[in-house]
């Protein structure tokens, strides 16, 4: 006889959420994504109503009219912030922000630097450094080396940059 | 005064024929404006989108595209050169559109060999090469300037890459506009188009010219929402002068460029992307950037 639940976690639970988060268009792809890394750090395994898998699974009628909002004059694709769903989880963290190259090309290094700082958790600089594709050297557990080889990689990134344009 | 502009990029894939295109029909129907696209890609993907394959081939046949044009008249004077455009093309039927007020100099593949043989030609006089290429680059930017005088904007749809056209191309437009995927290497090509058409030779004398004086505006394409596209955009705005208006990937963009016979309005052809078809051609048409053309 078939369970009337199922286990889900790792990349299907992610994969799930996804799904679920589909259902609301005021939530931007970006949205959406931090949404689920934030439930990836809270919630180790999800057990399913089969019924709930299949409703998430099928598309809403509201999810498949959804229409580009139209944008006034210099419209930009960046999304508004859909607080009715968001407020009920506190703040994702967010591994775009600070964006380290600019921070370091606007202010310079201890400036970037001090933007880091702000982050405590080393898991959550990992995932900084992986999302803004700066390539981390060595291994270092501790934030505050973390953070230094994260302005190091932005640095290297930035000269890459303007050796190609040379 | 005709003005002049040119969709380039040397990164290929970025959308520049679709962008041109969509240039097109906007100003005709909404800025009422005589426009010429002038296909310059040995893709020919803009013509193919006008006037579809019957019809390109026949212009081929004919010798009525820009390979013919530059070939036919590159030693001649200046003759009537209406008989190399095709006028009322696209798939739209919008009431400002009659009148003949988009049309195009359909491309040609044969367009690199004509180059060819052109620079061929005239490496019998005895001058350097270099001289030679600045002799034909010239004489082709002649050539296209031409046309300034049956139309009110001119779109160059440039190739990717640098043939003499596209060089020509840029040398000729009084604005480029410079679409973009933001993904790693766009940068790289941001920065060597930008270098290209605001004529310097390193990244220090790009910066020393101010964003608001640039002779281009880079379009983000293609966009699908994500952080990592958010990422890039705000290191390029650092770097070089950004449209407002960022296109999404909508499949109506694409569906937009199947070459279909049966005309049709610019809101059928565009459906949901008519808001960001409009934003484009504001910004783009809009006071501000005419000034920049018209300085």
């Amino acid at each position: 006889m078939q369970k009337k639940t199922r286990a889900l976690s790792g990349a299907s639970q992610d994969a799930y959420f996804r799904r679920v988060f589909k259902a609301y268009p005021n939530l931007s792809v970006d949205e959406r994504e931090r949404l689920v890394q934030r439930l990836r750090q809270e919630i180790a395994q999800l057990r399913l109503r089969r019924s709930a898998r299949s409703e998430a699974e099928t598309p809403s009628p509201e999810a498949s009219t959804v229409r580009a909002p139209a944008p006034p004059a210099g419209a930009r694709v960046a999304a508004v912030p859909a607080a009715s769903i968001s407020a009920n989880i506190s703040t994702p963290f967010d591994p775009f922000s600070p964006n380290v190259i600019v921070v370091v090309r606007t202010a310079g290094r201890d400036a970037a630097l001090a933007a880091l700082t702000a982050i405590d958790c080393p898991d959550n600089l990992r995932l900084l450094a992986r999302e803004q594709r700066l390539a981390v050297a060595g291994d270092p557990t501790s934030a505050t080396d973390l953070r230094a080889a994260i302005v190091a990689a932005a640095e290297r990134r930035i000269a890459n940059r303007m050796a190609a344009a040379s | 005064m005709t003005q002049f502009l040119a969709v380039s990029n040397r990164k290929g894939g970025v959308g520049k024929s679709t962008v041109a295109v969509m240039l097109a029909h906007a100003a005709a129907a909404w800025s009422q404006r005589r426009v010429l696209l002038m296909d310059l890609d040995t893709q020919c993907n803009a013509s193919l989108m006008l006037i579809g394959g019957v019809g390109w081939e026949r212009a081929c046949r004919a010798g009525h595209t820009i390979a013919d044009y530059f070939f036919d008249r590159f030693d001649k004077v200046a003759e009537d050169e209406s008989a190399y455009v095709a006028n009322d093309v696209g798939d739209v039927a919008h009431p400002r559109l009659a009148g003949g007020r988009l049309s195009l100099l359909p491309g040609s593949q044969r367009l690199e060999d004509i180059q060819g043989e052109l620079l061929l030609k005239h490496s019998k006089k005895d001058l350097e090469a270099d001289a030679i290429a600045v002799q034909v680059r010239g004489r082709m930017k002649r050539l296209m300037k031409h046309f300034g005088h049956d139309f009110d904007l001119v779109i160059l749809d440039c190739p990717p890459g640098l043939s003499f056209a596209a060089l020509a191309a840029l040398d000729l437009a009084h604005h480029v506009v410079v679409p973009f995927r933001p993904d790693f290497v766009s940068q790289f090509a941001l920065d060597r188009v930008a270098m290209l058409i605001e004529r310097v030779e390193t990244a220090e004398q790009l910066a020393s010219i101010c964003l608001a004086e640039r002779r281009y505006s880079c379009l983000a394409n293609c966009l699908k929402g994500t952080g990592h596209e958010r990422l890039l955009i705000d290191q390029l705005t650092l770097d070089h002068p950004l449209l407002n208006t960022r296109l999404p990937m909508l499949d109506s963009i694409a569906r937009a460029f199947d070459w279909d016979e049966t005309k049709q309005s610019l809101e059928q052809k565009y459906a949901d992307a008519v808001p960001y078809l409009r934003a484009l051609h504001d910004e783009v048409f809009g006071v501000q950037q005419l000034r920049a053309i018209s300085a």
